[in-house]
């Protein structure tokens, strides 16, 4: 098993590597110019500043080379310094990340929470109306654009019937907790602030049901059909003439067998939610990765791309990491096998 | 499916846990009353403060960060709200250039103490300026013609310019010269010795705190959040209105819209049009509008790859072939006005009734003419590039689609090139391509710096060889100190810029920014900072 989880992780050190190399070559095709694009008008119009500028980023350099600085940087742990914030990559990751992990992680459990009760129920009580009723909230969930649902739901509960707070992670007026975690959440309940944990909390609804909507629909579906799947199993109709409790059967003999489906799936789907949540995170003035992830994009921010790639590479990785050592847990022959 | 499978947990209780929870995490959001004084003690602004690289004077240059640095720095001296064209007194009472020619000599304003209460001195503001001349960032660049700032007595300092002829009372109004107390910022890693560049580390305390005499104390800044401000209790106009300034970034303008219908935010700089129109009936809230210097134009290049381009008859058809009222009228609802050329209407010399007097207006017989004098009865076609970008509602899509309209009417044929920004900027400059869509917006309301800007920069990236008269003209318009005679010298240099047709100004924004009644005294300014906010306070 040890040997097993280590070679996994060598391979995934190397997987992450390719990722940032593949990036790297794309980033570098675009036409735009990471100098003039950073450059204020007045400097980038002077050619030895512009000349100074890039020699300071490296950017003279040829490809290899650039390419050769990264590893090495990275080996040390230095992600480099942002071209678009003049900052350390690390700190801007520091300062954005949580914000991100916090609302993520709240929407991964939300969806968790309402999607498998609602797929095991459907698929239990198949063409009832909660059956239609997961099937509709599903499709919404998966199809609606997530820019659209997140002004909608703003627009309403927000806007109209003042039920939630606005954009933002916390009330303009609040004085946000000293840092600790970064996490509101943590951060709060840390030091027994529990104004502000509400207030938090309370920032957390909207765009977390936002984010989770999509997960939400594909965690019920296939929880769905994995469930009938199990329930159709010989085994299932053997524990049901033993007489056993119909929760019994359901929880006890179709439910774990189902499981590795969805397992797979949630496990990507977190990792999804934490590195593609632009749209929420624009809509709702959440001062996260996804924003960063853009926006260093958009301004060809070398350094800043190459770190989150890396981060984005290396969290999918270990997510399927964790997912395939879980099958280990819910199913025993993976063991022996 | 049969009824046996029917699950034994019910689902009701955890719908309805779910519904609680979600509803007692709500109502504990909003104790209301209980925070209305904190609230009202609050001036909150709902800005995109993305672009904010640094909250270090020194190193101000992007688009929002201008409002917190004048509102955490006075400068020597100032414009008021909308007057761009007179230079006010704010930390320096008088000015004076000395016979010697190249010297100005500031008095500073007696009594006036940062916001640490220490008192205000000339050293203070020599050290400010030779941080800039030090550490060489862009604000550097606007006052790279001063050789030094010397003090002459506690309340007497002089800048010394190595060209007198250049302008730089107007341009040290811009809030990236504000004065900052030498002593906290050497406490906090802070030089303005000749290795400053190097050596200078109080960018990263200043990013968070401010050193200034302004209105309000800065004292944190979280990047894509807020920026959060104090009252300066020790301010020499009089004790701001506000315990708190805070502004929230919200990059999206239909969140910006919500959060000032509901109140959270009490200023929103960052509505578009279509919403602007549904705020006008809102008794809360009042529109105000505020006439921008920044501007859209399209540069028209003599590029290589276009003969027709390079030919000046055929650039002055493509300028009386477009419908300028229309763009205002329809892409800009009106608000919007056009002046004749690189300098914007509300500057010394530069109004929209000389627009209508000497810059391009749509006449078509005349754009056919000049194409028949130019050879090209049949017209031309040439590329147009544009970002993927919109200003004040306007986007250059939309822009540049209106044009190619326009144009089609003469048989000009305008071939469109969308593309993302930093791709434009690096073709642009790069000096690659036939015609652009862009932007100009001013570090501070001096003509000199949009005219210089012509002739030297902007010019290479059109291609434009600039006759030795034009540049004359635009040092003999920089030098001359008398407004009058300067609004003269400044009419020629449109008259000019209109036949080189090199620059074609389309809109000029009149931004409109909405702001709740319960602010009063707010005076927005087109000057670079937005908002002077020493004066608002609750109504």
């Amino acid at each position: 098993m040890i040997r097993y989880v280590v070679s996994r992780l060598v391979t995934a050190a190397v997987m992450v590597l390719l990722a940032t190399l593949v990036i790297f070559l794309i980033a570098n095709t675009v036409p735009g110019d990471p100098a003039l694009a950073a450059m204020g008008d007045m400097q980038a119009s002077d050619p030895v500043q512009v000349r100074e500028f890039r020699a300071r980023w490296g950017l003279d350099l040829p490809l290899w080379e650039q390419y050769w600085l990264f590893l090495q940087r990275i080996a040390q742990g230095d992600l480099g310094i942002s071209i678009s914030s003049r900052r350390p990559v690390v700190d801007d990751i520091i300062d954005y990340a949580p914000a991100t992990i916090e609302l993520a992680t709240i929407a991964f459990v939300l969806s968790l929470l309402v999607g498998l009760p609602l797929g095991i129920i459907a698929a239990v009580r198949r063409d009832s109306w909660v059956d239609h009723a997961a099937r509709f909230v599903a499709l919404v969930g998966v199809s609606a654009p997530t820019f659209w649902l997140a002004f909608i739901m703003l627009a309403i509960f927000y806007g109209q019937l003042a039920w939630a707070p606005g954009p933002g992670r916390l009330d303009p007026i609040a004085f946000p907790p000293e840092r600790i975690t970064g996490l509101l959440l943590i951060d709060t309940a840390w030091v027994g602030d529990w104004e502000t944990f509400r207030d938090a909390a309370a920032h957390l609804v909207l765009p977390s049901i936002v984010l989770a909507a999509s997960t939400l629909g594909l965690i019920t579906r296939t929880t769905r059909a994995a469930m009938l799947e199990a329930l159709s199993q010989d085994y299932v109709r053997v524990a049901r003439a033993k007489g056993l409790l119909a929760r019994v059967v359901v929880t006890g003999h179709a439910l774990p067998n189902a499981m590795l489906p969805v397992v797979t799936l949630g496990g990507l789907a977190y990792a999804n939610l934490l590195t593609g949540a632009v749209m929420t995170e624009t809509v709702f003035g959440w001062p996260g990765l996804g924003r960063y992830t853009f926006r260093s994009a958009v301004a060809v921010d070398f350094p800043a791309i190459m770190a989150i790639t890396a981060i984005v590479a290396a969290v999918f990785v270990l997510v399927n990491l964790l997912v395939d050592l879980s099958y280990a847990l819910l199913d025993p022959r993976v063991v022996k096998a | 499916m049969a009824d046996q499978d029917k699950p034994g947990f019910g689902r009701r209780p955890l719908i309805a846990g779910t519904a609680g929870l979600l509803g007692s995490i709500l109502t504990g959001a909003r104790p209301a009353d209980a925070q209305s004084a904190a609230r009202r003690g609050a001036l909150v602004i709902g800005l995109d403060i993305s672009d904010a690289l640094s909250l270090d004077p020194v190193r101000v240059y992007q688009y929002s960060n201008p409002l917190p640095t004048r509102a955490a720095y006075d400068g020597l001296v100032t414009f008021d709200a909308g007057d761009n064209i007179n230079v006010k007194p704010a930390l320096a009472t008088e000015w004076a250039y000395q016979p010697d020619g190249k010297t100005i000599r500031f008095k500073l304003r007696p009594g006036v103490k940062f916001a640490s209460g220490n008192p205000v001195t000339a050293e203070d503001v020599r050290f400010s300026f030779a941080r800039h001349l030090n550490i060489k960032d862009q604000p550097f660049q606007y006052i790279s013609h001063v050789e030094s700032v010397a003090v002459v007595d506690e309340n007497t300092v002089d800048i010394v310019l190595k060209d007198p002829t250049l302008p730089v009372i107007s341009i040290i109004a811009t809030p990236a010269f504000g004065i900052q107390e030498k002593a906290l910022v050497v406490a906090n890693g802070g030089t303005d010795a000749a290795d400053a560049k190097e050596k200078d580390k109080a960018t990263e305390w200043l990013n968070n705190n401010s050193a200034g005499a302004g209105p309000y104390r800065l004292t944190g800044w979280q990047r894509n959040q807020q920026i959060q401000m104090v009252r300066n209790p020790h301010y020499w106009r009089g004790t701001p209105g506000y315990e708190r300034v805070l502004i929230r970034h919200m990059s999206e303008s239909a969140a910006q819209l919500l959060a000032i219908q509901r109140g959270d935010l009490d200023v929103a700089f960052n509505l578009i049009p279509e919403q602007i129109a549904t705020l006008r009936n809102d008794p809360n809230i009042q529109v105000m509008g505020t006439p921008s210097l920044d501007f859209i134009y399209m540069a028209v290049t003599e590029a290589p790859t276009n003969p027709a381009l390079q030919n000046k008859l055929a650039r002055q058809a493509i300028g009386y072939a477009i419908d300028f009222d229309g763009i205002i009228k329809n892409l800009a609802g009106g608000a919007a006005v056009r002046p004749v050329s690189f300098l914007p209407v509300g500057t010394n010399g530069s109004t929209s009734a000389l627009t209508k007097e000497i810059g391009f207006n749509e006449d078509l017989p005349r754009a056919r003419k000049l194409l028949a004098d130019a050879g090209l009865p049949n017209g031309f076609k040439f590329q147009l590039a544009y970002g993927n970008a919109a200003i004040a509602g306007v986007t250059y899509q939309n822009l540049a689609q209106k044009i190619q309209a326009d144009l089609a009417r003469v048989g000009i044929i305008a071939e469109l090139a969308p593309m993302d920004q930093v791709n434009l900027r690096t073709i642009f400059m790069g000096g690659k391509s036939e015609a652009v869509l862009t932007f100009w917006n001013p570090p501070a309301p001096e003509n000199w710096l949009w005219s210089s800007a012509t002739v030297n920069r902007v010019s290479k990236r059109v291609q434009w060889n600039v006759p030795p008269e034009m540049h004359k003209l635009v040092a003999d318009a920089g030098a001359e100190r008398d407004l009058v005679k300067a609004a003269a010298l400044y009419r020629k240099y449109q008259e000019a810029m209109v036949d080189f047709a090199h620059h074609i100004v389309l809109i000029q924004p009149v931004y409109q920014v909405a702001v709740r009644k319960s602010v009063v005294g707010l005076n927005l300014t087109a000057a670079g900072w937005m908002a002077d906010l020493s004066g608002a306070k609750p109504a």
